[in-house]
């Protein structure tokens, strides 16, 4: 291939050279606009959970309370027994397991969303130690200290060190934290010591009458998995807990989060796949255009003593070169429209299951969300296979389509002249 | 003299059409030969038949005493390129290319560096005059300057053969005296032989001999001893 030539041929023909590049990186632009938009989505759909480090949130649904009084388990939060604990965090693929006691508390004068959780675990709740914003939070083993939501702390006009009861049992306001920094999952108004959530749960009537609730059990399990193995880490947690359980992840968030993302996460690799196919089929439509325009100039060729795999050679390498410029200057569209996209907001909304307040009580009936910024990225995947396709389309095609320019007679295209 | 090229009872026939029929001639070293004759004469088809363009349907072409008509399409290019320079009526310049590059083009394909191949072709171009217009393209030159370029572009690969089609077809008079002496000169100067294919007695009277051609037959053979050169006569008055 020589190198002068393709350029003169190519700058030469601005045209038919610009017709070409654009259509490759239109398909391009498209194909790998498309995976970043799917990707953004799909990583939006794992912040909820990816905020408090599990990739997937085990429950269990369970009877509707008898009386609303003391403490109850939402009717989402059955028990979870220790040997089904124990089993969770020895299943392939899992890499830590945080458990936690969810309960509401109805008292006379107050209702409470409670939290019992391991400080020291960095799956689940206890990731709440990075959003304390005043005082400190829970003290591995210590019993009878609780951090408050500091919106629900300032709605109460509750301040450090205050006694606060839950259950009738008092516990010290140690510390606050910023539940809006670890999304909404998992939200609650007080979070006390795992053990703490345990003994008062064990101790309640209103739980003990619907459930085989032990003291050591839990009630929601936050499950971080080795990421190529999420899918069979669900079917397996699924599988352990039975018929009733509730098994969120990234999926159960993706499938709350409307029709278009749900279009371009099952089309979208197949419109962007179509969209770099046509875009190769114009650059064979330009170069088809091209070698009938060049018949004489092949002959030409021919006749100067070019052998057949030197203008096979030269026109391939035009085809390849056309498309690996494409291939550029739609890298660079994406990464202008993946930018563009990553500018947009993303409102994720949380699956009822992990909805913490009873929509019986004002505000309850609310939809939560969490709302963040679109994490588009170009994937380099998506990237290397647009090049990857683009190149061998052309460079297949361009070898095809020289090859039978080729073989054109030079005494044929000549004469004709 | 060496012979460079030789046919033997050379036929070509396009379906029932026997465009040449029992050609046998022979073009030594160093000649200047016109090959004449009216339109449909089988001139052009002889000139492509000796080119390798045309393969023939029976009969033989020697090239320095080698049979190369059993080389394939290849093999016919790459003696081409090693050894004969083609000129065509139409020019046929490659529209994209500068003259320097058009002057190179048949150079392209080897392994010959691009300075040495862009100083062979601008030494060429100098040869035909054409140095100072090295940079513009074949749109820009007038049709005797394309033309002139097109013979350089035949010379830089230092051929032995010059085979010529009508060379000066499109061209004035004025052009094509230019075009004839260029040929007439490299010659001389260069000891390369020319063959080229006309209908136009001025032209052919510059050669040294001429082969005339009558339905696809040669019919003539003249030596220059024979024949007034029509460029001399017009010079003498």
């Amino acid at each position: 291939m020589n190198l002068s030539y393709l350029f003169a041929e190519l700058s030469r023909r601005p045209g038919r050279t610009s017709s070409a590049i654009l259509s490759v990186a239109l398909g391009v632009a498209l194909f790998v606009s498309l995976q970043a938009y799917a990707s953004g989505y799909r990583q939006a759909a794992r912040a909820p959970l990816a905020e408090i480090g599990a990739d997937i949130a085990a429950q269990r649904q369970g009877d509707v309370p008898e009386a609303f009084q003391g403490i109850v388990f939402p009717h989402s939060t059955a028990p979870i027994h220790r040997d089904e604990i124990s089993a969770a965090r020895r299943l392939p693929g899992v890499e830590a397991v945080g458990e936690a006691v969810l309960f509401w508390d109805f008292e006379p004068d107050q209702f409470l969303v409670v939290l019992g959780l391991d400080p020291t675990s960095t799956t689940g709740p206890g990731r709440l130690i990075m959003a304390v914003t005043a005082g400190r939070f829970l003290a591995p083993s210590e019993r009878g200290t609780t951090v408050a939501d500091a919106t629900f702390a300032r709605e109460k006009g509750l301040r450090l060190g205050e006694v606060v009861p839950i259950a009738g049992q008092p516990f010290t306001l140690v510390g606050l934290v910023d539940t809006s920094r670890a999304g909404q999952v998992a939200n609650a108004n007080l979070y006390i010591p795992l053990a703490d959530a345990q003994a008062l749960s064990y101790a309640a009537p209103n739980v003990r009458a619907v459930h085989d609730f032990r003291a050591d059990d839990a009630n929601i399990l936050f499950i971080r998995a080795n990421q190529a193995q999420v899918d069979s880490v669900i079917a397996a947690v699924t599988n352990l807990m039975g018929k009733k359980a509730i098994v969120s992840s990234a999926r159960s968030f993706s499938q709350v989060l409307g029709e278009a993302y749900r279009l371009v996460d099952r089309f979208g690799w197949l419109v962007g796949l179509a969209g770099l196919l046509v875009g190769i089929a114009a650059l064979l439509r330009a170069m088809t255009a091209n070698l009938w325009e060049r018949r004489r100039d092949i002959g030409v060729m021919r006749a100067i003593g070019w052998r057949r795999k030197d203008i096979m050679g030269q026109l391939a390498g035009e085809a390849v070169t056309l498309a690996l410029v494409g291939v550029l200057v739609g890298l660079v569209l994406a990464a202008f429209v993946t930018l563009v996209l990553s500018q947009t907001s993303v409102t994720v909304p949380v699956p009822w299951e992990l909805s913490p307040t009873p929509h019986f009580l004002p505000g309850g009936a609310q939809a939560m969300a969490v709302t963040i910024r679109l994490p588009a990225q170009i994937s380099l995947a998506a990237a290397l296979s647009a090049l990857g396709l683009a190149l061998a389309g052309s460079a297949v095609l361009g070898l095809g389509l020289a090859g039978r320019a080729a073989r054109i007679k030079p005494a044929e295209v000549l004469r004709s002249e | 003299m060496n012979d460079v090229l030789q046919t033997e009872n050379l036929d070509k026939s396009f379906g029932s059409v026997k465009a040449v029929q029992d050609v046998s001639l022979t073009i030594a070293a160093g000649e200047f030969v016109a090959i004449m004759g009216r339109s449909g004469s089988g001139k052009t088809t002889l000139l492509q038949l000796l080119a390798g363009l045309e393969s023939p349907t029976s009969g033989r072409i020697l090239f320095e005493g080698q049979d190369i008509s059993h080389l394939d399409e290849d093999g016919l290019a790459l003696w081409r390129r090693e050894h004969v320079g083609l000129v065509f009526q139409a020019f046929h310049l490659i529209p994209t290319l500068s003259a320097v590059e058009n002057v190179a083009f048949p150079l392209y394909p080897t392994s010959i560096q691009s300075k040495e191949r862009r100083q062979r072709a601008l030494a060429r171009l100098e040869q035909v005059g054409l140095a100072q217009r090295a940079g513009h393209r074949p749109g820009e030159l007038s049709g005797g300057e394309q033309q002139r370029v097109a013979i350089a572009r035949a010379l830089v690969n230092r051929p032995s053969l010059i085979l010529a089609d009508e060379p000066t077809g499109n061209l004035d008079s004025q052009s094509s005296a230019e075009v004839m002496e260029l040929f007439r000169n490299l010659n001389r100067e260069e000891g390369v032989a020319v063959v080229v294919v006309t209908h136009d007695s001025d032209v052919a009277a510059v050669t040294d001999r001429l082969i005339e051609m009558k339905d696809g037959r040669i019919v003539k053979h003249d030596s220059q001893a024979q024949r007034m050169p029509a460029y001399v006569v017009k010079e003498e008055r």
